[in-house]
């Protein structure tokens, strides 16, 4: 199951004096705790106006918040907000880079740490090649989420 | 709703920061002007528009997260970060005060007698109204988590009684710091004792204002429905806010009551 970097609540405060690397560190970890507790939730039946008098998400939430909401829970990512998945860049699997047009600005890190990006206009139709480490990418048209 | 790739929010155009931009010339010029020609025609004015600025422009940030859902996720982390740094740079604020109230007490000169507190300052009792103080905040911490986890539960009578119970404690401190400010035996004028009293826990107490304020406003949110049990970032702010001013009052009463009494 994907785990979402959602912050949902949390549970202590970080105002502490000096906290500022410790509000760093909760923020994390609180995410990770979301995610967890989401994983791990019960009925949200137990909370919701009907039985305690505050609104859920679930009852409550409108406009972008809740199309997120509902694409997280259908496992799908139309906002671009997960980490890009994974490829090998190879000719058999080539990068797959997402576009609501027919093409888009890659940025290729060709080995870890590097710190000079190379950067390539990638159009749609066939693969190309970064100019620099030979890894392929190919344009995925996609549909502007409404 | 706009037609976006990402979940961030593009914020409409806005008066708001350039109102609260006048308002800062206003205050600061009028505060001048008031200083020199004794007419507080222009800081008034511009704290008039401060007001209004801060009014208008939280409401619509109310009206873009609560009533049109642009405060995805990632808008809300950002918001996350923003209250953080916030409060850190308060922090930072408070310890400037907390420096000069050091380096005045821990070497104090031949002209205060060459003691802390200085000759002739007679210190109030840190036992007596300042440890009420301390407790009356103490406990209004315990009953902003005992509203936040209400909120997160659901229980939404038991939220509004614990954030309503916080903000009386938060007035009575208030009430209680009035009175003791009326009563002391000493003033602002007098020498560095004075100074550093006064204006370490007076900026403290305007915070406290400022943060009940806070409060009351997530009071009459969490009435009106604003909050859900999973989303209420305005209510985690506030409370933030809360525990900071908190623990300054706890460096406060150590620093400044105790030890330099």
């Amino acid at each position: 199951m994907r785990t979402y970097d959602v912050i949902t609540h949390r549970h202590r405060p970080s105002s502490t004096r000096g906290g500022k690397m410790a509000a760093r560190l909760l923020l994390r970890s609180g995410l990770r705790a979301a995610a967890a507790y989401r994983a791990v939730r019960v009925s949200a039946a137990s909370r919701c106006m009907s039985t305690g008098g505050i609104p859920t998400d679930e009852e409550q939430a409108t406009g972008l918040e809740k199309v997120i909401m509902k694409a997280m829970r259908d496992g799908t990512d139309p906002y671009n907000m997960m980490k890009p998945k994974g490829y090998a860049g190879s000719k058999m699997d080539p990068h797959l880079v997402p576009s609501i047009t027919n093409k888009r600005i890659v940025g290729c890190v060709c080995e870890e740490d590097n710190t000079a990006v190379v950067w390539f206009w990638l159009h749609e139709g066939e693969a190309q090649r970064c100019p620099s480490c030979g890894a392929h990418y190919q344009l995925v048209p996609h549909e502007l989420p409404h | 709703m706009a037609h976006q790739a990402h979940a961030y929010h593009m914020v409409d155009p806005s008066p708001w920061p350039l109102t609260g931009a006048v308002a800062a010339l206003l205050m600061t010029s009028g505060l001048a002007i008031w200083m020199h020609f004794h007419t507080m025609t222009l800081m008034t004015l511009g704290m008039i528009l401060l007001l209004l600025t801060m009014y208008q422009w939280w409401r619509d940030i109310i009206r873009e997260g609560t009533f049109q859902g642009h405060h995805t996720p990632p808008v809300q982390k950002g918001l996350r970060y923003g209250m953080i740094l916030f409060i850190t740079s308060e922090v930072f604020f408070f310890l400037g005060f907390f420096w000069a109230f050091y380096h005045s007490s821990l070497a104090p000169t031949p002209e205060l007698g060459g003691c802390w507190p200085p000759t002739g300052i007679t210190t109030l009792d840190p036992f007596e109204v300042p440890l009420l103080n301390t407790a009356v905040l103490l406990a209004s911490g315990v009953t902003v988590t005992w509203a936040h986890h209400s909120i997160m539960e659901g229980l939404r009578k038991q939220a509004i009684q614990s954030l309503a119970l916080t903000i009386l404690l938060g007035f009575y401190f208030t009430f209680l710091q009035g009175m003791e400010y009326y009563e002391a035996p000493f003033t602002i004028a007098d020498g560095v004792y004075g100074s550093t009293f006064f204006v370490a826990t007076g900026f403290h107490g305007l915070h406290v204002i400022i943060g009940s304020t806070f409060l009351a406003v997530c009071l009459l949110r969490q009435v009106q429905y604003h909050f859900t049990s999973e989303h209420h970032f305005g209510f985690e702010a506030a409370a933030w806010y809360w525990h900071f001013v908190d623990v300054v009052w706890l460096f406060l009463y150590i620093s400044i009551y105790w030890w330099g009494s």
